[in-house]
């Protein structure tokens, strides 16, 4: 097996590239040496089989944030046979002294000048021949996006992976050579081979900015078209969720009750009242989170996150966050395990532990489909958009709460700097692809937690043997008995509370609980609820659900990241205790003024 | 003439850049995202509130006034 590395700066569409090159075959994994996961996937090149990894952007081999170290000890402890260093053609002037690092290094890269399409209509000329040339390895101009000249890459990697040997890189930063020589001979060597424009206008860019960063009009559009993205993400969701839900009920009418007719009833009430509708409820809400990554992708694609950084800057400055952080916050809506991750571009430990703090306190779409069941169970349809509105509300409150509370013990100054890429038009199966490995992802993780938590959730509902199924005497009904001192002054009932226990493991489990703890689904179930509260207890179950810890694998995610239990357990402590606080206000606010 | 820094300039305006004031980690990560000594800046954005829009070449950076006033210029055209 021979190994390929891609690096690059961010924005050079180094995903675009590997997607391209690997398919939607990839998985995420751990290698030595690094402490987090990365890309990679197996391909055929030739003839041989080819494991390539996508490392993350990086602007330089000599820096010192995590992403750069990370770069270095994938490097160094892990055999590489060739390294395809990805450039974008319009920032030549910018790129080139990364790959000259990796040139001067002796690795002799795979070149691959990326955007050429960008290039050609800026007005850049690249002489790739000349500049191979006087590096001494191939160098290629293509388009990852548009695929043109990627047929050309692909066999000229082939060829060379095949001849490549092994090379182990030790100790890279004593290795690298000085900065100033390579800008110098960055520069001379663009003199030579490329021939742009003396300035470089981005048009279309600019006048798109000039509206969307405008001043005064910058943020309401921001949010307006925020709003957006959740609205289509219901609008058209709700209707695949019916869909979903149908076709599972037929199956199970027609297929799966004749077929388990003869089994014993126990054996029966748990396959299919217990594991087949819970996971089947859960399944249903696929539809809704499948459109939330894909719009997410798109926004992502077309350069907008960085606008949304530059718009909320000053906002976040005032408590202790910069814009990164706040697009890590919409990131966190997805799912904030990914958004966690994200913080690894900030270097100041300070900056990031108080970003990781705040992140939990996004509704992500695991919580979004627990509000949606709940709200629709309980509210009429005007009233359901605005309480889910409101959970919006609160979870931005309590990510700025947490932060200007925190900000003060976490104080960094490492500098805001960002690159503004120009926009671009998502392409549509760069945006299904990047979609399908969010996807694949949440699906896998969620499935394991899902199955396990269904399962759970039964056992402690229906026995032991002699109780009444989700009823009193049951485990389940025992634990929420203990639990209640302290979940009554906040209007959560005993049954509702055993629910709490297992949302805490993961919010996908939580209406597969109820399913499989009363063994009711649709209607039947929506009826259910409404005997277990009302509309004030509901909200404040929300409340509670939104804010009192998002899943294990956050907590797992936050441990891994800050490597701190100390940090881990601060925050754990601090949402515990805000969802109590916050739902217990609520509640007895709301019950004394009459509600 | 030492103290011109970058977030003196107003919108439109261009210098030379002539040096990072800055520890060693910030100034690396300044350089390597091309604010580079001898490179020409040009401001495109300065609001009010918030934070400024650079180019450097044919980079498009946003950095906060306060990171701006770290890097040195000389007085250009």
């Amino acid at each position: 097996m021979k190994r390929l590395a891609i690096v690059g700066m961010p924005n050079t569409g180094k995903s675009t590239f590997f997607n391209r090159l690997t398919g939607s075959s990839s998985r995420v994994g751990n290698w030595p040496g690094v402490t987090v996961d990365l890309l990679s996937a197996h391909i055929v090149l030739g003839g041989t089989a080819v494991e390539v990894v996508d490392l993350p952007g990086i602007y330089d081999l000599h820096g010192f944030s995590e992403d750069e170290q990370v770069v270095r000890n994938f490097l160094e402890n892990n055999p590489v046979d060739l390294i395809g260093v990805i450039l974008n053609a319009t920032q030549l002037d910018h790129q080139l002294p990364l790959a000259l690092q990796f040139c001067k290094l002796g690795v002799q890269p795979h070149i691959l000048i990326n955007m050429i399409d960008e290039a050609d209509q800026l007005g850049i000329r690249i002489d790739a021949d000349a500049l191979s040339a006087d590096l001494g390895c191939p160098v290629h101009l293509l388009s990852a996006r548009h695929g043109t000249g990627f047929n050309e890459v692909r066999e000229s990697l082939a060829g060379r992976v095949n001849q490549a040997q092994h090379r182990p890189l030790d100790e890279m930063r004593d290795c690298l050579h000085a900065d100033d020589e390579i800008v110098q001979h960055s520069d001379a060597l663009i003199g030579r081979c490329v021939t742009a424009p003396s300035v470089l206008v981005r048009k279309m860019t600019e006048r798109i900015d000039h509206v969307l960063l405008h001043p005064v009009l910058g943020l309401p559009l921001f949010f307006a078209m925020m709003f957006l993205v959740f609205q289509a993400v219901y609008t058209l969701g709700g209707p695949l969720q019916d869909v979903v839900a149908y076709l599972l009920g037929n199956f199970k009418g027609w297929a799966l009750e004749p077929l388990a007719a003869t089994l014993p009833a126990a054996l029966y009430g748990f396959l299919i009242e217990g594991l087949y509708d819970g996971i089947g409820t859960v399944a249903s809400f696929v539809p809704v989170i499948i459109l939330f990554f894909f719009l997410m992708a798109i926004v992502e694609d077309s350069g907008y996150l960085a606008r949304a950084a530059f718009l909320t800057d000053s906002l976040m400055a005032r408590m202790g966050l910069d814009g990164r952080g706040f697009v890590m916050i919409l990131m966190g809506f997805g799912c904030n395990v990914p958004a966690l991750m994200g913080t690894r571009v900030m270097r100041s430990r300070a900056l990031r532990w108080l970003s990781m703090l705040v992140i939990p306190f996004s509704l992500c779409s695991a919580r979004l489909q627990v509000f949606v069941f709940i709200t629709t169970a309980l509210f009429t349809a005007q009233q359901a958009p605005l309480v889910l509105f409101f959970m919006y509300l609160a979870s931005f409150a309590s990510a700025f709460l947490t932060a200007t509370l925190f900000g003060r013990r976490f104080k960094s100054d490492e500098p805001f700097v960002l690159e503004l890429p120009p926009y671009r038009t998502p392409v549509l199966k760069q945006v299904l692809l990047r979609g399908w490995h969010e996807i694949s992802h949440f699906l896998r993780r969620a499935s394991t937690f899902i199955i396990t938590g269904v399962v759970l959730v039964w056992i402690l509902t229906h026995y032991p043997e002699g109780s009444t199924p989700g009823g009193a005497g049951t485990w389940a009904s025992l634990m929420g008995d203990w639990m209640k001192p302290v979940l009554d002054p906040i209007g959560i009932s005993a049954a509702m509370s055993v629910i709490l226990l297992f949302g805490f493991v993961a919010k996908e489990i939580v209406i597969g609980a109820m399913v499989a703890m009363t063994g009711l689904e649709g209607a039947a179930l929506n009826g259910y609820l409404t005997t277990q509260m009302d509309t004030t207890q509901a909200i404040s179950f929300m409340l509670f659900i939104l804010l009192y810890t998002p899943c294990l694998s956050t907590l797992a995610t936050q441990f891994t990241e800050s490597r701190s239990w100390k940090f881990t357990g601060i925050s754990l402590a601090w949402s515990l205790s805000l969802a109590w606080v916050v739902s217990f206000i609520f509640y007895q606010g709301a019950r004394a003024l009459g509600y | 003439m030492n103290n011109i820094n970058l977030s003196c300039l107003g919108i439109g305006e261009r210098a030379f850049i002539t040096g990072i004031h800055a520890p060693d980690g910030t100034r690396q990560r300044l350089q390597s995202m091309g604010l580079r000594t001898g490179r020409e800046a040009e401001v495109i954005r300065s609001p009010r509130l918030g934070p400024m829009q650079i180019r450097v070449g044919s980079v498009h950076l946003i950095m906060r006034r306060r990171d701006a006033a770290r890097v040195a210029i000389s007085s250009g055209q």
